[in-house]
């Protein structure tokens, strides 16, 4: 199929314009004083950063679409961030890192492989639509992978680890896909 | 090995019959775990380190804060969660 033909939204999915919020637990409270972010694992140069220094670092503008594994999706939406190839150039991935394990609040995390973070769409998002991201969308920082559902993007980021091999997040432990593709409508692992 | 007996094969019942219940999963999970807290405590079953992890992540999922709802999607993380422990247990 051409990419003139390939269709806008991934098989399975519906349109809507709202941003639905689904998560499990309740919102954190996040105070930016004590806040952190912190890079570590198969790096040379692991790091931790506070939130003044992250909103010091080059940022960037992407208009995506998003999709959610519990089958909406949301087209033509705006984050403003971090380009991750920011963070995989500061951190000094060494050659054994193949995976990245997202870490959030809550002891939330999930996994990805480290090719899923080679898109110039991929971001730690601070804003979207162009306002601060609100507490149940992930206030103050959240992963964005739009080539995956929309779990991946994990809410209320707090790390990056990156292994060399790979090991399952929350939900993937419990039965969603691995991979994740909305394309493949990657969404369950017994599928 | 896993644990044997009538009490052991009591503490399994008691744990689904709590998850699966009528009502919401929610409730339904926080029963569950309590059953399941129960039958360690008394020795029917034993805990194994997977179990201990799948049931950390089921109580962050269940965790509400005063005041707060719960997220869209505690339901399902307490069914998913849930019914990986069914499974853990028959080992334990």
């Amino acid at each position: 199929m051409s990419v003139e033909q390939q269709p806008r939204v991934p098989p399975g999915q519906y349109v809507t314009e709202k941003w639905p919020v689904l998560h499990y637990g309740t919102v954190p409270k996040v105070d930016l004083a004590r806040w952190d972010f912190r890079v570590w694992g198969e790096v040379d140069s692991p790091f931790e950063i506070g939130w003044q220094e992250f909103r010091r670092l080059p940022r960037t503008k992407i208009q995506t679409d998003i999709h959610c594994v519990t089958r909406w999706s949301r087209l033509d939406i705006e984050f403003e961030g971090v380009p991750i190839r920011h963070i995989l150039e500061r951190a000094r991935l060494r050659p054994a890192a193949r995976h990245v394990i997202a870490h959030a609040e809550q002891g939330y995390t999930t996994n990805l492989p480290l090719s899923a973070l080679e898109g110039d769409d991929v971001l730690l998002a601070d804003v979207a639509d162009g306002a601060p991201l609100t507490p149940d969308h992930g206030y103050p920082l959240r992963l964005v992978v739009p080539q995956r559902y929309f779990w991946k993007s994990a809410k209320w980021l707090r790390g990056l680890q990156f292994l060399a091999a790979d090991r399952p997040g929350f939900w993937e432990r419990y039965g969603y896909h691995n991979d994740a593709d909305p394309w493949l409508e990657q969404r369950y692992s017994d599928e | 090995m896993s644990s044997a007996g009538p009490a052991a094969e009591a503490a399994r019942r008691d744990f689904s019959q709590a998850l699966n219940a009528k009502g919401h999963a929610v409730e339904n999970a926080r029963q569950a775990v309590a059953t399941l807290e129960r039958a360690f405590a008394d020795g029917a079953l034993e805990r194994t380190p997977e179990i201990d992890q799948t049931l950390d992540d089921l109580r962050r999922a269940l965790a509400q804060d005063e005041g707060q709802k719960l997220g869209g999607k505690s339901a399902e993380a307490a069914r998913f969660i849930g019914r990986r422990l069914e499974r853990l247990i028959e080992q334990a």
